[in-house]
């Protein structure tokens, strides 16, 4: 009984709900994935052997590899003096360009591979273009090649690659640059040996991130890509959908798995990225331990917080002769990012309103018979309003468990916190297909294919991962000695947390409920794994995309665009109202 | 004996034989710099001479980073122009100005280890790596660091830190020395003992330094000159001493310590000169003598002024007590060393305090 409460005393325990969902939804049946793979009880590698002897299985093994590698790295080099210029723009421009990240970052990824379908398409924008122009007499193939895949993959990964490295480069001390030209350092080799070593950390969590991402990824490459351009996670969620081979789509799937650990293994698994910069004295403390998404929650704070000037502030000053070429070039390469970025949305946006019996563009004439379409369709509207009630349960479920989680981690020795922090992560660092293929077996052994509440579950583990990420950061930014001066008050530890740590934390939560929402909203991999019978928005879109066209989805993908304007204005309002109460805090002191 | 004067300026017997006199190492020409449309620094003009240390005081937002950002390079005047060793440097990036910096940060290269921070700024003027070894060699020893250099900035101490610092901006020999708050992040012990090195390696080095401080004691200590700044003008450039002793306004006078100024007194206060209008009195509180009321009027008492008071408060400050007296309608502060013999005068006590008339100040209100 003693122990019982100990126990309970212990911040460990507020992690056990995070974690019994997680083993039941995902630990133990990855575990029991492994075990299928190795052949257990009787333990070889007959399936990995059986993989490797497929001749078509290896070529799109390495297939994969270098579609990611290559998405990965175009990714890079556009990402980082995007990332680069923005920093360096003024103030305001800075948070109009950062809001323009934003928005395509938080943007249903159907809506935007949509986007892509419809101006690459055999009949879509370009050749349209093209055919009006008389340049070509019949319309190239653009889409299913390889260079649609690479435009649609680098499209959906930019935003992912920009948001670190910004998230990096806001935090060098602008001073360290001053040193560098004080002492003789000329600009461009101020930005070699200072600026860019001190960005390795950002690039770092930026390269894993889009690599990762890319290597479970199978939505935007099936729907641009050809047939010779297939992943491996393609080929295990065709396995999964067709006949069930579980021993080989284990097997495949920890494949998948092992080059993304060995991946993180040679970068490190350290992708916080912030011991380098742990010289500054002047630096307030940081969470040290907290994987790369971290950031996203610092970012958003960073955007909506008054940039913190140094005293010797970025306005280091060019003489005139050397300005110029470099502003218009960076100006104009900005430019041509962001256009590149919210082009396709604006396409789709204006063709849903065409009048016409198919989608066109410009439109011949405007109408709202989509829109109709969409909400007096119930296979449309239908799958919405499932998608809205199992992303509400989903978000309330995971922000009630995750903050749950992430007090009780931030309360524990950092050792374990660390630990215990990346297993909870793992749904979103794993690929998205190896997180799928797990759940599905899960949710099987409960019984809970194709219902609501397997997907909810299915969803939550992602979700819970989000929540904890994005409170753990604003609880490292939180003063522990405000609780101590609360229970110095006769506050008891409920009291305490519910009057003190809880408001203070709002923005967190109500930001980490917000992606965790958006996370189940926006889901299709998992959905189509483990969905059954029920439809969600995505899924139908899914549906929708590949076999007809029907353009009820240019007015959905639409209406999705406009969502992340919403959430902006939510974390904004949230973000916002928290300042105004930290502003006013010092004269009352 | 031919001396060079340094690399910007010729042998300096040549220089007594022309006519005009030694162009001063730094000189502000009426600078104005405005952000927006605040003007941070107002029609600042300052000659600094060779090998002189002069520290730029202020409250914050007086403008003295701002003159210090503009001297380094990293803001360019509205108007104005600024003159190192007689040329114009409007035109001239902070990377072709050769100065050492010290900030106040620091900014030590947290990816670097000491040894190539201070080598960087060798290796920025093309200096070949066995140059740069030896150079290294010696400044470390210099500031007591040849144990460290393979450490990185953050195994350091603040106090570690700010020879690093120190040694960085100083290794490459550059003719001028800045230092932004060079003491500010360094608590009270470890200040008074860097105070005395950044002093010993000035007599060394013998850099023209400017250094920006809202630190009184630290502009008191280290400086040739003072100039005192408030909201982007000069108020008054001076020796410490001379600032101390003759604030040029009141606002001097209570920046650069303490001080009695005394506008409405209540009673007559006697001066040698006859008090021109728009005046008031200032005087130092450790001017003022404190004694019973009993007690006898001692030696020059045709040149002090003597009044009664009442003790309001009585503040304990180790070597120091200091009084709160009020002489009728106004409060004076009494500052008395402990060690003095004298007897210790509670709140409600009657008391006689008297100066010497020559200690009366008289500055602009």
């Amino acid at each position: 009984m003693r122990t019982l409460q100990k126990l309970g005393r212990m911040p460990i325990a507020l992690t056990v709900p995070a974690f019994a969902i997680l083993l039941v939804a995902f630990g133990v049946p990855v575990i029991q994935l492994l075990l299928t793979s190795l052949n257990a009880p009787a333990f070889s590698v007959v399936n990995y052997h059986a993989f490797f002897e497929r001749p078509a299985n290896v070529r799109v093994l390495f297939q994969t590899i270098e579609i990611s590698v290559v998405a990965t790295a175009i990714c890079l080099v556009i990402g980082y003096p995007t990332a680069y210029l923005i920093v360096a723009a003024s103030k305001r421009l800075r948070t109009v360009l950062l809001v323009l990240v934003f928005i395509p970052y938080l943007t249903s990824l159907l809506a935007r591979t949509y986007a892509w379908i419809v101006i690459l398409g055999d009949r879509g924008l370009i050749n349209n273009l093209l055919l009006d122009l008389g340049l070509i007499s019949t319309s190239v193939p653009i889409i299913y090649s390889g260079v649609a895949l690479y435009i649609g993959m680098v499209h959906i990964m930019l935003p992912i690659m920009i948001l670190p490295l910004i998230s990096v480069m806001l935090g060098i001390d602008n001073s360290l640059i001053a040193a560098a030209r004080s002492m003789g350092a000329r600009p461009l080799a101020a930005f070699w040996r200072v600026f860019l070593p001190l960005t390795l950390p950002g690039i770092r969590s930026g390269v894993l991130l889009v690599f990762v991402i890319c290597l479970g990824f199978y939505i935007t490459p099936q729907a641009l890509g050809g047939l010779r351009d297939a992943l491996l996670s393609t080929v295990i969620a065709a396995q999964v959908q067709s006949a069930l081979n579980l021993e080989s789509i284990a097997a495949s799937a920890f494949i998948l798995l092992g080059i993304a650990a060995v991946v993180l293994s040679i970068f490190g698994l350290d992708i916080s990225g912030k011991q380098g910069l742990a010289a500054q004295p002047t630096r307030g403390s940081r969470p040290s331990r907290l994987p790369c998404l971290g950031k996203l929650a610092q970012h958003i704070k960073e955007l909506f917080a008054p940039y913190r000037s140094k005293r010797w502030i970025a306005e280091l000053y060019q003489p005139a002769n050397d300005g110029g070429w470099w502003q218009i070039v960076g100006a104009a390469f900005v430019t041509v990012v962001m256009f590149f970025l919210l082009f396709p949305g604006l396409v789709v946006m204006i063709m849903s309103f065409g009048a016409g019996t198919a989608l066109e563009f410009p439109p011949s004439g405007l109408s709202l018979q989509w829109y109709r379409s969409f909400f007096s369709n119930p296979s449309w509207s239908g799958t919405a309003w499932t998608s809205i009630q199992i992303g509400v349960a989903v978000a309330i479920l995971s922000t009630f468990v995750g903050t749950l989680a992430a007090y009780g981690l931030s309360n524990t020795v950092p050792r374990l916190r660390g630990l215990l922090t990346m297993v909870i992560l793992t749904p979103i660092t794993f690929p998205a297909i190896v997180v799928g293929v797990a759940t599905y077996l899960g949710l099987v052994k409960l019984g809970l294919i194709g219902t609501k509440t397997g997907l909810i579950l299915a969803h939550s583990i992602g979700s819970i991962a989000f929540v904890v990420v994005i409170v753990s950061a604003t609880l490292a930014n939180f003063d522990r000695r405000l609780e101590q001066a609360a229970q110095s008050m006769t506050a008891g530890p409920l009291q305490t947390f519910m009057k003190v740590t809880l408001p203070l934390i709002r923005p967190g939560v109500i930001g980490g409920a917000l992606f965790a929402f958006i996370h189940s909203f926006d889901e299709v991999v998992l959905s189509s794994l483990v969905g059954g019978a029920v439809r969600t928005l995505p899924l139908r879109m899914w549906e929708s995309m590949r076999n007809e066209l029907d353009p009820t989805i240019a007015a959905v993908a639409s209406l999705l665009m406009l969502l992340p304007v919403l959430w902006l204005v939510a974390l904004y309002v949230t973000w916002w109202r928290s300042r105004s109460t930290a502003k006013q805090a010092p004269p009352n002191t | 004996m031919k001396v060079h004067a340094g690399r910007f300026l010729p042998p300096i017997e040549e220089i007594a034989l022309e006519k005009s006199p030694v162009p001063p190492q730094i000189e502000f020409c009426s600078v104005t710099k405005m952000y927006g449309t605040v003007a941070a620094v107002k029609e600042l003009s300052l000659s600094v001479s060779r090998g002189e240390f002069l520290t730029i005081l202020g409250p914050s937002g007086s403008g003295k980073t701002t003159a210090l950002m503009l001297l380094a390079g990293f803001a360019a005047p509205s108007e104005g122009d600024i003159l190192i060793a007689g040329k114009s440097v409007a035109a001239v990036p902070s990377y072709r100005r050769d100065q050492g910096i010290v900030f106040q940060s620091y900014a030590l290269f947290p990816h670097l280890t000491v040894r190539r921070n201070l080598e960087f700024p060798l290796e920025m003027r093309g200096m070949k790596a066995a140059g740069r070894a030896a150079k290294v060699d010696r400044m470390l020893e210099r500031v007591h660091l040849s144990e460290l250099g393979g450490r990185m900035p953050s195994q350091l101490s603040g106090g570690q830190q700010q020879r690093v610092a120190l040694a960085r901006a100083l290794i490459a020999d550059p003719p001028i020395l800045l230092l932004d708050e060079p003491l500010g992040a360094l608590d009270r012990n470890l200040r008074e003992q860097m105070q005395g090195e950044i002093k010993s390696l000035h007599k060394e080095f013998g850099k023209t330094t400017i250094c920006v401080t809202h630190d009184q004691e630290e502009a008191l200590t280290l400086s040739d000159r003072i100039v005192v700044m408030r909201d982007g003008r000069i108020e008054q450039i001076d020796t410490p001493e001379a600032l101390y002793d003759r604030p040029a306004t009141s606002f001097v006078a209570t920046f650069l310590g303490e001080a009695n100024i005394l506008e409405n007194p209540g009673f007559k206060i006697e001066t040698d000169v006859a008090q021109p209008s728009g005046t008031v009195v200032m005087i130092r509180p450790e001017c003022i003598c404190i004694a019973a009321q009993t007690a006898p009027k001692g030696a020059q008492a045709g040149q002090r002024q003597s009044v009664t008071g009442m003790v309001e408060d009585m503040i304990y400050a180790g070597p120091l007590r200091k009084y709160h007296v009020r002489v009728e309608s106004s409060v004076l502060i009494v500052r008395e060393h402990v060690p003095s013999g004298q007897q210790i005068f509670e709140p409600g006590d009657e008391v006689q305090l008297d100066w010497l008339r020559s200690d009366i100040r008289l500055v602009p209100a």
